[in-house]
């Protein structure tokens, strides 16, 4: 039997996002080397293994999971059905963090509460209804890009399985509020983060819009940190 | 029927009928469900499950493995089997969408808006191009792409109990199964293609970026059914799905991985697929071309509906 999907996990993911977003304020305004001595935000370490993995995915769900539950919080979405698109995506995303701590249990190298966010970031990509379904569509294809990515280097069949269980919700993200914006629900060329001739060519054997490309957790990384949002420091040879 | 199958691995009799019965029994269930005008939909498709167990037994008799040998390896698929599967359904997702974009032209589509001609016309393009990339994969895998057939003229009503071209409403709806099947289908291989270690990697980067598109293309139709037919469908398979939504087994149960949730999708193994896809696998009784046919009894105007495109004699290929 199905469970239903309850609002109390954006909730829950809301009331630290508030939290953070003010302890980040006030971070931000202390020296930046007390800052990293003693209220820092933790560094996340990714190693290139299995749990390493299912921690990066962590972390992408739990700022997915984070948007969505700012965005519902803005007030920028007013339209019932965009709005609704826009909790329950958030809800699946609050899904997926459950599902991956649950895996990982004491594996897990961050709590939510250890994620950091940059509270201007955060106000950029809110400003508006368009920037929010916007952006919306560039974490969702990025996710689509670093589940597909990841899922070659995995070893634990029943991970490979759920990474791919995710992907395709991911994806069916993507493409729903591409679609709530008149955008085309495969990504085009034009749309992509990654050029051809920056894809690892050994992990994409077919490139173009009949195909979402495979990008390294680094491409990843690099893409995450160009939103602005994050402040946690990021390493590990996973990402090197 | 007419077997066009060129399939190696037949499934033997104690694991066809463990994977089957539970599916089965499952949308029989589901069927009881439905009320009101679903209730033909899913009659026809009830009936269309009645084939599975005939076919099923047919793939039996052609099955050269012992059943004791084979029963440990049922759905075990090579990458050169994974490749030959995914461009028989690759081929059948082509052809039903170059169909489509014949009944869009002057057929029972053409009173679709021009944003929905547009998604048949770019998702027709992105399986084509999957046919095009796997056959020519599959000779470095010791396969022929040539040898992988399907009818002149697929059975489509098989789906329905209908032609599914004769209206936008039907077409929706058996896009929207033959897509979400196409997503359950891909994430079915992607264990077998690990388990082949390096020889498989190749073919489960290909699998993976085909999959996630199947699944975009399965949120658009879901969203056209939303948007222009006010169906109560969303672009992510809801919670408590039944045969109404999918044609699989989407809340698969006894694995770690919560596929009853809305927001995990289930899989299909290959013998669950084949025996949706095996009825479509024989050829129509009749020509199969779309051409404008009468309504069926209940027909759904779509709003706003733009005028045919013209050029009817132009061929399909040409919007390609």
């Amino acid at each position: 039997m199905k469970q239903p999907v309850t609002l109390s996990a954006s909730r829950r993911s809301l009331m630290k996002w508030g939290l953070l977003g003010f302890g980040g304020l006030m971070a931000s305004a202390l020296p930046k080397v007390a800052a990293i001595a003693q209220t820092g935000d933790k560094t996340l370490t990714f190693e290139a293994t299995d749990d390493g993995i299912l921690n990066f995915a962590l972390l992408l769900e739990e700022l997915e999971a984070a948007f969505y539950a700012a965005a519902v919080e803005s007030g920028n979405i007013t339209d019932a059905k965009e709005l609704e698109y826009v909790t329950v995506l958030g809800a699946q995303e609050a899904a997926h963090v459950t599902f991956l701590r649950g895996v990982l249990g004491d594996k897990a190298l961050f709590s939510t509460a250890d994620l950091s966010f940059n509270p201007d970031g955060l106000a950029a990509i809110l400003a508006d209804r368009s920037t929010i379904l916007n952006t919306a569509v560039a974490l969702e294809d990025v996710g689509v890009h670093a589940y597909n990515g990841a899922g070659p280097s995995l070893t634990n069949p029943t991970y490979l399985l759920a990474a791919g269980s995710i992907v395709s919700v991911e994806a069916r993200h993507a493409g729903g509020v591409r679609a709530l914006l008149g955008r085309p629900t495969t990504e085009p060329d034009s749309d992509r983060l990654i050029q051809d001739a920056d894809l690892v060519a050994a992990l994409n054997p077919f490139k173009g819009k009949a195909y979402d490309e495979l990008y390294s957790p680094n491409q990843i990384v690099a893409i995450v940190g160009s939103l602005g949002i994050l402040n946690n420091p990021i390493n590990g040879s996973l990402v090197a | 029927m007419k077997l066009r199958f060129t399939f190696k691995n037949a499934q033997p009799v104690r694991s066809i009928l463990s994977q089957l019965v539970g599916p089965f029994e499952a949308i029989c269930r589901y069927v009881g469900q439905f009320a009101g005008e679903q209730r033909n939909q899913m009659r026809s498709l009830a009936q269309g499950m009645a084939i599975v167990f005939p076919l099923s037994l047919l793939l039996l008799t052609l099955s050269p493995t012992s059943p004791a040998q084979a029963q440990s390896e049922s759905d075990v698929l090579t990458p050169r089997q994974v490749t030959e599967y995914a461009l028989t359904l690759e081929k059948l997702e082509a052809d039903f969408y170059r169909r489509a974009v014949v009944a869009a032209q002057n057929g029972g589509l053409s009173s679709v808006p021009q944003a929905a001609k547009d998604v048949i016309v770019s998702y027709g393009q992105d399986e084509a191009q999957h046919v095009t990339d796997l056959s020519a994969v599959l000779p470095s895998l010791g396969g022929d792409p040539n040898a992988i057939t399907i009818p002149t003229n697929p059975n489509y009503s098989a789906i329905l109990g209908r032609d599914p071209f004769a209206n936008p409403t039907d077409f929706l709806m058996v896009g929207q199964f033959v897509e979400d099947l196409g997503v359950a289908a891909y994430k079915g291989q992607v264990q077998n293609l690990l388990a082949a270690g390096d020889a498989g990697k190749t073919v489960l980067a290909a699998a993976l970026e085909i999959h996630s598109v199947e699944a975009r293309h399965a949120a658009g139709v879901r969203f056209l059914r939303q948007a222009l037919l006010g169906a109560d469908v969303n672009p992510w398979i809801s919670e408590n799905a039944g045969s109404d939504e999918v044609i699989y087994n989407e809340n698969r149960t006894g694995s770690p991985i919560p596929f009853s949730s809305d927001a995990f999708d289930g899989y299909a193994t290959q013998s669950e697929v084949l025996a949706l896809v095996g009825p479509i696998l024989t050829e129509a009784p009749q020509a199969a071309t779309p051409s404008p046919t009468p309504q069926p009894a209940t027909p759904q105007p779509m709003p706003q509906p733009t005028p045919p495109a013209a050029a009817p004699s132009q061929s399909p290929r040409a919007l390609w």
